[in-house]
C-alpha cells in the first residue's frame, strides 16, 4: 500500500495556485457582475457560468486541440513559452482557472451584490474613489462569500478529473494529480492502493474545507456577514 | 379562458410529459432482433464497426460496440457492466475475467495479434519512415505519446520497444501518457506530441489517410501484442454472442483484420 | 419649547443675499428629472438658490426631496439642469459636466446613517480625511468627537452604540470633511426630544463656525422652526413655496401648503360681508343646522367668493362658561363630540354645526374636567383664521 505523495503535493500545488490566480481574476469579474447595470449583463453571467454544466471534455478538447500547434493561437503560444499548452501544469492551471470560474465568481457576485448600496454611496460622498470603496467597504463586508469562494474553487481544483485526463498526459511530478492516480490503479486493479490514497484525498480535503467553514462561522458571530 | 391555475397545472403536466419522452431511450425495451453488446479495445475502433455492419446484413443480429482502454473495460466487466463479448488488446485482461469466473473459458481465443507504429503528421520533419527510432534522438522532439504501460498493453510495448532500443532511460521525461492507445493517438494527431506510439489500426485507418507517416516497429522489439476475446458469463445472450464469436473465426473477418492493420496468429 | 427656539434663531434678514466676506459660496440648483416613487411617476423640476446657513426642504414623501439631494450629491443624474457651488459647477446638462460623487466635496447624511459597521466610531469619523496626514487625521477627528460629545466611544464598533450616538457618528464623520455643502436627509428621526434638541444645538454651533449652504430635509415642524432660515416646499417633485418659517408654515396661503404643515380644521367658506376700514372680513361656513360665521382677516375677493378657511388645532381656546370680555372675536357655542389623549396632547372634537378639532393640554382638560357632552365655547382670534384658494 503505497501512496504516491508526489501526486498529492502537485495536486495541492494546482489548487493552490489556481484559487489564488481565481482570487485575482474573480474578484473585478465578481464586481462588474454585482454593480453593473449592462442591458446584457445575463449574456455575461450565463459564460460564467457555463463551466458548471459544461462537460470536461469539451475544455479539455479546447485546449488540446483548439490551442493545439496547429492552431494561430496555439503556435502563438508555443512560440512565447516554446512547448505546447498540454502535458504542463500551466495548461493545467489555465485549464482548471477555466473550471472553476464559476465557484469563485458566484459567491464573490453574490456576496458583493449583498452589501448595502447605501453604504458604498456613503463611501462616495467622503470623497473614495470606487477602487478605495470596493477595497474598504464592499470586500470586508463580504468576506463569508469571499471565503466560500476561495474554498468552493480550492476543492473543486483538488477533485478535479475530466480536464486533466483530456490534457494532462499524466506526467508524473507535472500532471499526474491525485485523481488520475487513483483511476489508474483502479485500472490495474491496484485497489488497495487506490483505496489508500482517496481516503487520504477525502480526509484531506475534508480537513481543508472545515478549517475554512469554522473561519467562515467566526466571520458571522463577529457580525462581518450583517450588512445593517 | 385559462386561469392561472390551470395554466399552472398544465404547465407541470407538459414538464413531466417532457422527461418522461426524454427518458423513453432509456426504458428497457422489447427488443424484436436480438442485440449484443461488445466492448472492445480502442486499436479495434474502425475493423470492428465494419465487421458488426456485415453481421448485421448477414444475421440481422445488431451489435453495440463500446470502445475504450482494455483494463478499463475489464474493471467495469468486473463490476457487472452488461457486456456480451470483450474484445481486448491483450491476452492477460480476459484470462483474469476467466479466472474470476466472469468470462466463459477454459482460454480466451486469439483474434488478431497487434502492430505497434511510431507515428508522426504528415507535415513533420521528422523522417520516421527512414530513420525509425532514431528520430527519438531529434531536439525536435518534446513529447513523445504512449498508452500508459499501467494498464494499456500498447502502453507495455511501446515501453518494452524503448527498452529494447536502449532508449527508454534518455526519453522517459518526455513521455506523455494517454488513458489508452487512442488517446495518444490523439495526442500525437493533434501535434502536441510530435511523435506516438500506436496501433497500426489507428495508422491506417481511413479516416487517417494521409494525415501521418510511420514507422512499424519491428516485432521483435516487444512482446507480441496478442489479442483475445471471450464471452462474458452474465451475458443474457450467451447464444447469439458465442454465434458471433464464431463469425470472428470466419475468413471474412481475417481478411478485414488484415486490412486494418493486424496479423492473425 | 420649538417656539422659542424660533425666536432665538439668528435671522437671515434677506435670504437670498450673499453674506460678508469670508463666508462660503451658496448652493445653486437647477435640475428636471424624471422621477417614479410609490408608483407613481413624476418630474421633478425645481430651480434655487441658498445662501450658508440652513434651508429646510419640505414636503410629503415621495415628494422628491431625496432624489432632489441625491442630484445635488451626485448619486442621482438629473436630465437635465445646472448645479454649482459659488462658481464650482458640479453639474451641467448643457456643457456635459457631470462631476464624480467623490469629487463633489458635499457632505451627505443619509436618512439610513449609513455608518461602516465593521469600523469603530473613530475609523468611521476618520474615514473621509485619508488625503490628510495621520496625526493631523486623528487630530481632527478627535476635535469633532469631543465637540459632538463622542469621543468616549471612539473605539466601539459603530454596530454597537445607540441611535442618538449614531446620529451624532454621521454628522461627525460628515462634517469633518470640511464639505462645501451639507446635505442631511432626516437626520433626527425617531430620536427623543432631549437628543434632538442637544444635535441641534451642535449643529447650529458647527453652522455658526463654517457657514455651508444647508439642505435639510424633514416632516417635522418643530425642526423648521429650530432651525430653519428658510423653507422651501415641495410637493409631486415642484416647489410650492418658498419663504420663512413664519410666511410658509404660520399662514399657507395654499391648502396644499396646509395639508403639509397639518392645519387640522378646513372648510368651504363664502364671503359674507367685508369691512376693508378694518382688514377684516365675514364668512360664512354652511353647517349643520345652520351656518357658521367667522371673523376673517380681509384677504381679496368680493362678497359672494369661495374659498377655505383653515383652523389650526392648537389655535382653538376652550371655555365652559361663556366668555366674556376677550379680544377674541370669535365665540362659537359646542358640545364635546369625542376627547382622545395621544401622549401629552389632548384631541377634543367638538361639535358646533361644523366639526372643529381642538389641542388641550392635560391639566387643562382635568381643570375643566372636560368630557363627551359637555357644552363648551370655542375661541377662535380672527388671525388664527387662514384663507386659501380653494
Amino acid at each position: 500500500m503505497n501512496i504516491d505523495w508526489q501526486t498529492f503535493r502537485l495536486t495541492l500545488q494546482l489548487a493552490v495556485t489556481v484559487s489564488a490566480v481565481l482570487v485575482v481574476l474573480g474578484l473585478p469579474i465578481a464586481y462588474w457582475i454585482a454593480f453593473s447595470r449592462w442591458h446584457w449583463k445575463f449574456l455575461v453571467e450565463a459564460v460564467v457560468a457555463l463551466p458548471i454544466v459544461l462537460p470536461p471534455t469539451v475544455l479539455g478538447f479546447y485546449v488540446l486541440v483548439a490551442l493545439g500547434p496547429r492552431s494561430p493561437l496555439g503556435r502563438w503560444w508555443i512560440s512565447l513559452t516554446g512547448h505546447t499548452l498540454a502535458f504542463t501544469f500551466t495548461g493545467l492551471v489555465i485549464g482548471s482557472i477555466l473550471y472553476s470560474l464559476p465557484f469563485a465568481v458566484q459567491p464573490f457576485a453574490t456576496s458583493f451584490a449583498g452589501v448595502d448600496r447605501k453604504l458604498m454611496a456613503a463611501s462616495a460622498t467622503l470623497g473614495a474613489s470606487p477602487l478605495r470603496t470596493f477595497f474598504r467597504v464592499v470586500v470586508p463586508l463580504s468576506i463569508p462569500g469571499l471565503i466560500t469562494g476561495i474554498a468552493l474553487s480550492f476543492a473543486h481544483t483538488m477533485g478535479e478529473f475530466g480536464v486533466v485526463l483530456m490534457v494532462g498526459g499524466n506526467i508524473p511530478g507535472v500532471t499526474r494529480t491525485v485523481s488520475i492516480d487513483i483511476y489508474d490503479r483502479v485500472q490495474a486493479s491496484d485497489y488497495g492502493g487506490a483505496n489508500a490514497t482517496a481516503l487520504l484525498l477525502l480526509v484531506l480535503c475534508f480537513a481543508v474545507l472545515a478549517t475554512v467553514y469554522s473561519l467562515n462561522r467566526r466571520a458571522w458571530s463577529l457580525g462581518l456577514a450583517k450588512n445593517l | 379562458m385559462m386561469t392561472a391555475k390551470t395554466m399552472k397545472y398544465f404547465s407541470w403536466v407538459f414538464v413531466a410529459a417532457s422527461f418522461l419522452l426524454a427518458s423513453a431511450p432509456a426504458w428497457p425495451q422489447q427488443k424484436n432482433a436480438t442485440e449484443l453488446v461488445v466492448a472492445a479495445a480502442a486499436d479495434l475502433s474502425t475493423v470492428l464497426k465494419e465487421v458488426a455492419d456485415n453481421y448485421e446484413k448477414k444475421t440481422g443480429t445488431t451489435v453495440k460496440l463500446s470502445f475504450g482502454a482494455s483494463g478499463a473495460l475489464t474493471q467495469q466487466i468486473q463490476n457487472g457492466a452488461p457486456f456480451d463479448l470483450f474484445f481486448s488488446a491483450d491476452m492477460d485482461y480476459p484470462r483474469q475475467l476467466i479466472s474470476a469466473g466472469q468470462a466463459d473459458g477454459p482460454s480466451p481465443y486469439e483474434y488478431a495479434v497487434g502492430k505497434l507504429v511510431m507515428w508522426v503528421p504528415a507535415d513533420s520533419p521528422l523522417d520516421v519512415e527512414h530513420k525509425g527510432i532514431e528520430v527519438l534522438l531529434d531536439p525536435l522532439v518534446k513529447k513523445i505519446a504512449i498508452a500508459n504501460p499501467q494498464h494499456a498493453p500498447y502502453g507495455r510495448a511501446a515501453v518494452a520497444a524503448l527498452t529494447h532500443y536502449a532508449l527508454y532511460d534518455q526519453v522517459s521525461s518526455r513521455l506523455v501518457l494517454g488513458e489508452n492507445v487512442s488517446q495518444a493517438a490523439q495526442f500525437a494527431e493533434s501535434g502536441n506530441a510530435q511523435v506516438g506510439f500506436v496501433a497500426l489500426a489507428h495508422a491506417i485507418a481511413p479516416s487517417m489517410q494521409g494525415k501521418g507517416k510511420y514507422w512499424e516497429v519491428p516485432s521483435d522489439a516487444y512482446p507480441p501484442l496478442a489479442q483475445g476475446v471471450v464471452v462474458i458469463s452474465h451475458s443474457a445472450h450467451k447464444k447469439e454472442a458465442v454465434e458471433f464469436l464464431q463469425y470472428i473465426k470466419t475468413k471474412e473477418v481475417s481478411e478485414l483484420l488484415r486490412k486494418y492493420g493486424f496479423t492473425l496468429p | 419649547m420649538s417656539q422659542t427656539r424660533a425666536v432665538d434663531a439668528p435671522s437671515a434678514d434677506s435670504p437670498a443675499e450673499p453674506l460678508a466676506g469670508g463666508e462660503r459660496p451658496a448652493l445653486d440648483a437647477r435640475c428636471s428629472k424624471q422621477h417614479t416613487a410609490e408608483g407613481r411617476a413624476f418630474t421633478l423640476e425645481v430651480a434655487f438658490r441658498t445662501a450658508p446657513g440652513f434651508t429646510i426642504l419640505f414636503g410629503p414623501s415621495g415628494a422628491g426631496k431625496t432624489t432632489l439631494l441625491d442630484c445635488v450629491a451626485g448619486l442621482s443624474q438629473p436630465d437635465s439642469g445646472h448645479i454649482a457651488i459659488g462658481n464650482r459647477v458640479l453639474f451641467d446638462s448643457t456643457q456635459n459636466i457631470n462631476l464624480a460623487v467623490a469629487k463633489r466635496r458635499v457632505g451627505y447624511v443619509f436618512q439610513t446613517l449609513a455608518l461602516f459597521p465593521h469600523l469603530t466610531v473613530q475609523q468611521n469619523v476618520e474615514y473621509g480625511l485619508t488625503r490628510l496626514p495621520h496625526a493631523d487625521r486623528t487630530t481632527r477627528a478627535s476635535a469633532i468627537l469631543q465637540a459632538f460629545r463622542i469621543a468616549h466611544l471612539a473605539h466601539q464598533s459603530a454596530r454597537r452604540i445607540s441611535g442618538g450616538e449614531s446620529q451624532r457618528t454621521a454628522l461627525a464623520r460628515t462634517l469633518v470633511t470640511d464639505p462645501d455643502v451639507l446635505l442631511l436627509d432626516e437626520p433626527l428621526a425617531g430620536l427623543d426630544a432631549l437628543t434632538k434638541t442637544k444635535i441641534i444645538d451642535d449643529l447650529r454651533e458647527w453652522n455658526r463656525a463654517h457657514g455651508i449652504p444647508i439642505l435639510y430635509v424633514t416632516h417635522s415642524r418643530e425642526e423648521v422652526f429650530a432651525l430653519g432660515e428658510r423653507v422651501i416646499v415641495l410637493d409631486a417633485g415642484r416647489i410650492v413655496v418658498q419663504g420663512t418659517p413664519h410666511e410658509v408654515i404660520e399662514a399657507p396661503h395654499q391648502e396644499t401648503v396646509a395639508q403639509l404643515v397639518g392645519i387640522e380644521n378646513v372648510f368651504d367658506a363664502v364671503v359674507d360681508a367685508i369691512s376693508p376700514e378694518r382688514g377684516t372680513m365675514t364668512c360664512r361656513v354652511d353647517g349643520d343646522g345652520g351656518p357658521v360665521l367667522l371673523e376673517t382677516p380681509l384677504v381679496r375677493g368680493g362678497v359672494g367668493s369661495s374659498l377655505r378657511v383653515g383652523i389650526r388645532a392648537g389655535d382653538i381656546l376652550l371655555a365652559t362658561i361663556p366668555p366674556v370680555g376677550l379680544s377674541a372675536r370669535n365665540v362659537i357655542p359646542g358640545r364635546i363630540a369625542s376627547l382622545d389623549r395621544r401622549d401629552v396632547i389632548v384631541t377634543a372634537r367638538v361639535k358646533c354645526r361644523v366639526e372643529m378639532e381642538v389641542h388641550l393640554t392635560l391639566a387643562a382638560r382635568d381643570s375643566l374636567q372636560l368630557e363627551p357632552g359637555k357644552e363648551v365655547w370655542l375661541v377662535i382670534k380672527t388671525h388664527s383664521c387662514h384663507l386659501m384658494q380653494k
